[in-house]
């Protein structure tokens, strides 16, 4: 099983300008949380325009906590107002797959959608099921993307429950395109995926998934990014930026937030 | 190779496990209650709510109170279990969990929140560390044996359906050997206000394909299946897994497009991997919520798929009520017993058909009909469609 990226776009790479035009529905933009605008933001420029989203064959996305402004939103008004004459939008806008199903919707793209929640490992999930997708001719374009958002409430109960003592707290999105052939415009391929049950350290990790001494290893860098669910997708992204600088093969290792590791091994496209 | 179902579990407000659920079918006895009683809401609506609380459905998962668990973690804790001792599962072999919700731990969440919002030093940490999700599918994974990948899906009122799709790419990639496929979601403030103030919760019981219908219930619990690859199986499984299809219908984030565009496209192309004609279909769990969007929607796809043909068809949502990421679980388990047991399963509060289709689903509970092929749909938020077929 192995899979070619395409494209990866980083949400810090998008200035606030160019929101608008990625999201050109001011209605639905204004709208949006903060977090579904980047999100959405990213995916439309990870494709390179709403009018590229047609040509997807599946919309996978991943993310930790979901969207927690409009949860929190609808949770306070239905405390605040004692149940009564609430409004939809965020409640509508709470539900895990908003960001898939406004992608769908904008680019009127009736293929596969799928949504994983599974703390730091939804976006090695939502890999996984792309490259299940990819290996038995299911899809052979694809859209991947991790997100997650930090909120003052989040930070606080985080805080008392000590998270923070040791680490920084950390938010963003990432989205990746994936096809199955190699192409010209092919970045890196990723050639393996795996979930193993117990803690690896360094020294192992290189020992199980390095094909060569000249493999590099991206160790829990998801702490370069501070502490959120799909952090681990935002190394993914930086390994695929070292292959595109001339490494050859990049192990990423991550495991955080209390749950086993995750392995993807990525390698320049030969 | 194929992928075929050797496990059943089912908790929702027809009661604890599959007998107590055929049981009630057979006698043509709601689960729907005028309000909730376990539920600390103070909306008067009607709910298909499973009456026990937290702590007896601790004390029936043999879970001591104090690990104070969700009330999602709980009821797919009983339901996946069912499934795995139905499926006499071998601990020594690769045992995989997807599990779906769309409340995740909101239960607990919603009390702490009340303390957090006075005081934010306030509330009991214990009441958010179930919160996400992914908490929901740890907790089932420790309590219920799995030893190997897991993972959770939530793509609204079709995320089982998805789970159960996944499941299966896991048999077929040889990921694991047995997966426990499935969902739960508890009733919970959140949602029943969230479906309140979409305006589209029924005062009176749910009438699903009615043309009087006026809205859905909200229910809960959970179902799960668990799949294996006929290579590894016994001879004795329930039936196969043969067709799955997950497509959106890109109309609007919340309504259904009118011509039922996405639920078509699921049937069919679930159909289609199935290697089936839609001739070839004997029994329909519709998706048939009671709202008036999704029934007209779905009647067209029926009738765009069917013809002049359509077969026998039934929501059991009069029954369950909707249980969101659970519903496409519960729904598949019945599909399962459907075809392995001939039933055909009532559908609630049916009157008069929707004069635009003139469709009239199945009233009675039958059994031992010759049922080769059933379809259970699951649509949901997002656009999101997915529909299972389950053969002989």
């Amino acid at each position: 099983m192995k899979c070619y990226i395409d494209s990866v776009v980083v949400d810090s790479r998008i200035p606030a300008d160019d929101i608008r035009e990625l999201i050109p529905d001011a209605l639905l933009r204004r709208r949006m949380s903060r977090l579904l605008r980047t999100a959405v933001a990213t995916a439309v420029s990870c494709v390179g325009g709403v009018e590229n989203i047609a040509s997807l064959d599946a919309i996978i996305t991943a993310t930790g906590w979901g969207c927690l402004t409009d949860s929190e939103r609808f949770l306070r008004n239905m405390i605040s107002e004692d149940e009564q004459l609430l409004n939809p939008t965020p409640f509508i806008q709470s539900t895990f797959n908003t960001v898939g199903g406004i992608i769908a919707l904008m680019g009127k793209n009736h293929c596969y959608n799928m949504t994983y929640v599974n703390r730091s490992h939804s976006f090695e999930d939502a890999l996984l099921d792309s490259m299940i997708r990819v290996a038995d001719g299911s899809s052979r374009n694809l859209l991947v993307g991790a997100f997650d958002e930090q909120t003052q409430s989040q930070y606080r109960i985080m805080e008392r429950m000590g998270v923070f003592r040791s680490q920084s707290p950390g938010e963003g999105s990432v989205f990746v395109r994936i096809l199955s052939e190699k192409s010209q415009s092919s970045l890196a391929q990723l050639v393996r995926l795996d979930f193993p049950g117990n803690s690896l350290n360094e020294t192992e990790v290189l020992e199980r998934y390095a094909s060569s001494s000249a493999s590099l290893l991206l160790f829990n860098s998801y702490r370069d990014k501070g502490l959120f669910p799909t952090a681990s997708a935002h190394s993914f992204a930086r390994a695929v930026e070292l292959i595109r600088r001339g490494e050859s093969e990049v192990v990423v290792y991550n495991e955080y937030l209390g749950a086993t590791p995750t392995v993807s091994v990525v390698q320049c496209v030969g | 190779m194929g992928v075929v179902v050797t496990g059943v579990g089912i908790v929702s407000a027809l009661g604890v496990g599959v007998q107590s659920n055929i049981v009630s079918m057979r006698e043509g006895r709601s689960g729907i209650s005028a309000h909730p009683s376990i539920l600390k809401t103070g909306n008067i609506l009607p709910v298909g709510e499973l009456r026990m609380t937290n702590d007896e459905l601790h004390r029936l998962a043999d879970i001591p109170v104090h690990k104070h668990l969700s009330r999602t973690a709980l009821l797919g804790i009983i339901a996946a279990r069912e499934a795995l001792a139905d499926a006499k599962a071998e601990p020594s072999k690769r045992i995989g969990l997807v599990s779906s919700t769309s409340v995740g731990g909101m239960d607990l969440t919603e009390g702490f929140f009340r303390e957090f919002m006075k005081d934010d030093s306030a509330g009991r940490l214990r009441d958010v560390r179930m919160h996400d999700c992914g908490a929901i599918t740890s907790a089932m994974a420790h309590y219920c044996g799995i030893n190997a990948y897991t993972t959770t899906i939530s793509t609204a009122c079709s995320s089982a359906a998805n789970a159960v799709m996944f499941g299966a790419k896991l048999i077929e990639h040889d990921v694991v050997d047995y997966v426990v496929a499935g969902g739960s979601d508890a009733l919970s403030a959140f949602t029943l206000n969230g479906f309140k103030s979409l305006m589209i919760l029924d005062r009176q019981a749910c009438r699903p394909f009615d043309r009087s219908r006026a809205g859905l219930n909200l229910g809960e619990g959970a179902g799960y299946l668990v799949l294996q690859s006929d290579k590894n199986s016994a001879s004795n499984y329930y039936c196969r897994l043969a067709g799955y299809a997950n497509r959106n219908d890109a109309h609007h984030q919340t309504a259904t497009s009118a011509g039922g565009e996405g639920a078509y496209l699921a049937m069919a192309e679930a159909l289609k991997l199935a290697n089936l004609s839609p001739r070839e279909v004997s029994y329909i769990n519709a998706h048939g919520t009671g709202t008036q969007n999704n029934d007209s929607a779905e009647s067209a796809a029926f009738i765009r798929l069917f013809g002049e043909n359509i077969p026998a068809f039934s929501s059991t949502k009069g029954f369950t009520g909707h249980t969101l990421a659970a519903a496409g679980g519960i729904e598949a388990a019945y599909s399962v017993l459907s075809v392995a047991k001939g039933f055909l399963y009532p559908n609630l509060n049916f009157s008069h058909p929707i004069e635009e289709f003139g469709l009239i689903p199945n009233s009675e509970f039958s059994e031992g009909n010759n049922i080769d092929c059933v379809l259970s749909n699951s649509f949901g938020f997002g656009g999101n469609c997915s529909s299972l077929v389950f053969v002989r």
